[in-house]
């Protein structure tokens, strides 16, 4: 089995070796180095750099991506003149998982691959596709060839690929080092790191793990689920299983039998986890690293009142990082209170982000989300075809779809329009006494007729901690 | 969403028991479309058990006469009730005005005599049963034995996708004699509130009349639905279409309150390798192949969305040609240009638009139409007049994609319906069309895999000695 992990500094490296981005985006994106003053710039000087940063970026990527050069034709944009002409040319997150599932199903490599460098900048011709054996067994072949692509599932259990390259992968993990703890602390290899996931797998929470590690963890000093690895092949055949049934292919016994293997999984998963959760709790007045879902807080919750351990008996140094949805559990309203309380006077640190996305929005003290200032942030009307205006503003905000333009990306498109539904606050100044404008703590997802519910890897990791056919 | 609003609140008027009433209470829709509702009066919207219907004792043959002089008067349309339901119609209805002007058009003949009779006729073996007891031929127990077909209380949800859905049901309604609730649906606000008006304008105060009532409601809204969906008002529930609505309408679904499903469903069309025989028929097929995906702007349950093609995929490619050439085209149920496709299904075919030669596309997104060949189906839901062709190596094969969500399969040539016909029933389907008539519905057959009137009737036995 290859490890999935870089060696420590890995990354790095590669970052030393890598082109750099063309002015206008580097300038933008190098900015997450000093985030005090990247996230305290006033708007109309960020906008300026963005505006020719997306031209750029635009003018380079229209002749490699064949879909881009279509949406651009179709809107008829020959050059990024303003914010709007970025709104055409934003990509659906379904557009990742566009390929036919037979050519998962029947095995042919060749044709995912020809179908995945449709999204992509880099020639994938290089990747050697002979005798692949899984999904899994392709993916690391594209690794190996330094294509670094990460899979998302949603609800539907069909797979999402999503390609970047190792300098792109790099520059996320800088982007997470500066940024992900502003404005409370900035990282240091100093803690512990508890992650209630697999450090070893292809999506984004993983990715979101091994970064962790790097930017924070103690030498050898990282704690994850590593008993199964996340396997994408399992995932799709979620998806198989769902065609069987709808098909009428799958007896009644078979569903039973996967069901219940589904469940066992989720039982041994949940050994884990708690086995974790002890080790955890036994280390809790050092000051640690957590990352783990919210439906993952609060078992460790659960476990704590079991074991007597109080609310507030955490190091004070601990830095705190819950994340991810809730679909499907079943946690009380308030769950977000009652994680912060039991982990009283500790670091919490949050950003808004997707799988999509790159380059996080930290929160600030305020609650709010800023953007960094390699991020394009487009606040859209409902049905995703046009930016709101700062006259349809009520109270000074604008309330919308989001969808955004990530500078960094050289490995693919990086204009994405998202399920999301946020309010943006137009003041010049956040409440934390920063630059705005920024995004309040309300985001909540569009409820599309019939639309399966996307945000990726909460899916996939929740098999981890509950069972079955996901809902 | 704060978006500013950009257009006027429509007025949307209500029927209560063949009164029509207006006046904007309450407030609904999205913030460019609104509109607003007479205040809902639970208690108006129920006819109490205690007593029976109007019409239940009303001779059918009146009835019909009634649906008859309704018919002549909306093609008169003397008080522009009809013009005025179509202009705002065209203003909130998803469809392109010319297809709710071209529907309303065919409105007055939902209303036909010979149609109404015939339906009557082959459901329920003539008007007897309906308007009385029938004596059942002699049992082999040798007890005798009287049925009567008594009038139903009903809430239908209906669809709004299509403005003759509303004059099926009411067609419907009226024949079975019973009291019935209509939920407008918020795609079609003004074609049943303004049916019901012209039959109170040619019998005001008509049994038939008052034995309508229709209202809007957000569908699923518990505070209604809780205290209306009950069998102490209502034996059944006809709901159409959607998920959403059948799976809010499960929740209510209890003994003695039945649910009368009719149920999303998907279509498609299977052509044999005999239109490669020449041109003419090549064409001919086509033709009808487009107009089955283009019916309702590909909106209804009936319009093709998958074909299954006999062939080589070099012949496929050639019928595709031909398809998609024939999208292009104004008919009665689809407009020539159609309307740009969302967002959505633009990003799922940019998806697989570079994959020749596993996939090829025809078209583009301005509306008229897309044409999607492949070996496998696709897996996104073709919408807004996309058909994806399948190249399969014989009709028999393509049985397998045929499922229990599948209504019409329109076959051509027709003389391969025989030989299918079995296979398709057994996966599932309810209907197998000659390609090119998907829409034809025919009253009096059954509808959605069942027959409806039957469906809608309460039957009820006198047993033993007369």
């Amino acid at each position: 089995m290859n490890s999935f992990t870089d060696s420590r500094g890995a990354q790095e490296r590669s970052l030393e070796q890598a082109k750099p981005l063309p002015p206008a985006r580097n300038r933008l994106v190098e900015m997450c180095e000093e985030p005090d003053i990247a996230f305290n710039t006033p708007a109309a000087i960020l906008d300026a750099l963005r505006l020719e940063a997306a031209r750029e970026l635009f003018n380079e990527r229209v002749e490699q991506i064949p879909i881009i050069a279509k949406l651009a034709a179709d809107a008829e944009i020959s050059e990024i003149k303003s914010f709007d002409d970025l709104v055409p040319l934003l990509l659906a997150h379904t557009v990742y998982k566009s390929y036919p599932q037979q050519f998962v199903d029947k095995g042919r490599w060749d044709a995912m691959l020809k179908w995945l460098q449709t999204l992509s900048v880099a020639d994938l011709s290089g990747v050697d596709c002979t005798d692949v054996k899984d999904v899994d067994d392709w993916l690391s072949r594209l690794w190996a060839a330094g294509h670094s692509v990460l899979c998302t599932s949603g609800s539907s259990g069909k797979v999402s690929f999503l390609t970047h390259t190792m300098a792109d992968r790099a520059r996320k993990t800088r982007h997470l080092r500066w940024t992900q703890a502003w404005p409370f602390t900035k990282p240091s290899s100093n803690r512990p790191i508890f992650w209630f996931g697999p450090m070893v797998g292809r999506n984004s929470a993983v990715e979101m793990g091994v970064s962790n590690e790097e930017n924070w963890g103690l030498p050898g000093q990282a704690h994850a689920l590593d008993q199964q690895p996340l396997r994408i092949a399992d995932v799709s055949r979620t998806a198989a299983m769902r065609t069987r049934i709808a098909k009428g292919l799958a007896p009644p016994s078979e569903i039973a039998e996967f069901e219940k293997e589904q469940a066992n999984k989720a039982a041994a998963g949940k050994a884990e986890v708690d086995v974790l959760i002890d080790r955890m709790l036994d280390m809790r007045h050092q000051p640690l690293f957590i990352f783990g879902l919210w439906a993952q807080h609060f078992m460790v919750r659960e476990r704590a009142r079991v074991r007597g351990i109080p609310d507030g008996d955490f190091n004070s140094e601990t830095v705190l990082f819950p994340a991810g949805g809730i679909k499907g559990l079943d946690l009380p309203e308030d769950y977000r209170e009652k994680i912060t309380a039991f982990y009283g006077n500790v670091i919490q640190i949050g950003t808004y982000g997707m799988t999509e996305m790159a380059q996080l929005m930290p929160r600030c003290e305020a609650k709010c989300y800023h953007a960094p200032p390699g991020l394009i942030l487009l606040i859209l009307d409902q049905t995703g075809e046009r930016l709101l205006r700062p006259d349809e503003a009520v109270d000074g905000k604008l309330t919308g779809r989001i969808g955004f333009l990530d500078l960094l990306y050289e490995g693919r498109w990086g204009g994405l329009i998202s399920g999301d539904m946020a309010t943006l606050d137009l003041s010049e100044g956040c409440a934390c006494g920063r630059a705005g404008p920024v995004l309040l703590d309300t985001i909540g997802r569009y409820a599309l007729q019939g639309e399966e519910d996307h945000i990726g890897c909460a899916g996939t990791i929740d098999a981890y901690v509950r069972g079955g056919l996901p809902a | 969403m704060n978006v500013a609003s950009s257009s006027d609140v429509q007025s949307v008027g209500h029927v209560i028991k063949g009164e029509f009433i207006e006046g904007g209470v309450e407030a609904y829709g999205s913030p460019l479309r609104r509109f607003a509702t007479p205040a809902l009066h639970l208690n108006d919207l129920v006819w109490p058990r205690s007593e029976p219907g109007p019409a239940f004792e009303t001779p059918l043959a009146e009835i019909i006469d009634v649906l008859v002089e309704t018919g002549k008067w909306l093609a008169r349309d003397p008080d522009g009730f009809a013009a005025d339901a179509l202009e705002r119609s065209a203003v909130s209805s998803p469809l392109p005005r010319r297809v709710v002007e071209r529907s309303y058009a065919l409105l007055p003949a939902q209303f036909d005599r010979a149609q109404l009779e015939y339906q009557v006729e082959r459901e329920l073996g003539g008007p007897v049963i309906l308007d009385g007891w029938r004596e059942m031929p002699v049992a082999p127990s040798g007890r005798v034995h009287s049925v009567r077909a008594f009038p139903p209380r009903i809430v239908h949800i209906i669809a709004g996708n299509a403005p003759l859905a509303s004059a099926l049901t009411i067609c419907w309604g009226a024949l079975t004699k019973g009291v019935h609730l209509l939920k407008l649906p918020s795609n079609d606000l003004f074609t049943a509130t303004m049916l019901l008006r012209a039959i109170s304008a040619v019998a005001p105060g008509h049994p038939t009349a008052r034995s309508f009532t229709a209202a809007y409601w957000r569908g699923g809204d518990e505070s209604v639905e809780g205290m209306l969906f009950q069998p102490q008002y209502f034996d059944k529930l006809a709901a159409w279409g959607g998920e959403t609505t059948l799976r809010s309408a499960k929740n209510y679904i209890g003994p003695g309150f039945e649910l009368v499903a009719f149920d999303p469903k998907t279509s498609i069309s299977f052509i044999g390798n005999e239109i490669f025989a020449d041109e003419e028929i090549l064409q001919n097929a086509a033709d009808r192949a487009a107009t089955d995906g283009t019916v309702v702007e590909q909106q209804a349950c009936a319009s093709s969305r998958f074909q299954f093609l006999e062939g080589t995929v070099e012949q496929a490619d050639r019928y595709c040609e031909a398809l998609y050439a024939h999208m292009g085209v104004e008919r009665t149920f689809c407009t020539a240009e159609g309307r740009p496709l969302d967002r959505e299904m633009r990003d799922e075919i940019n998806g697989i638009r570079y994959m020749e030669p596993y996939y090829r596309v025809w078209g583009d997104y301005d509306g008229k139409g897309v044409v999607i060949r492949s070996e496998e189906p696709v897996e996104f839901h073709p919408d807004g007049r996309v058909i994806n062709v399948v190249v399969v190596p014989s009709l028999e094969e393509a049985v397998q994609y045929a499922n229990v969500a599948t209504q019409t399969v329109g076959v051509f040539p027709p003389e391969r319906k025989k030989s299918l016909r079995n296979a398709l029933a057994n996966a599932g389907v309810q209907r197998i069309v000659t390609l090119g008539s998907a829409i034809a519905v025919e009253r009096g057959l059954p509808h959605d895999g069942f027959y409806p009137l039957t469906r809608f009737m309460r039957w009820v036995n006198d047993e033993g000695e007369p």
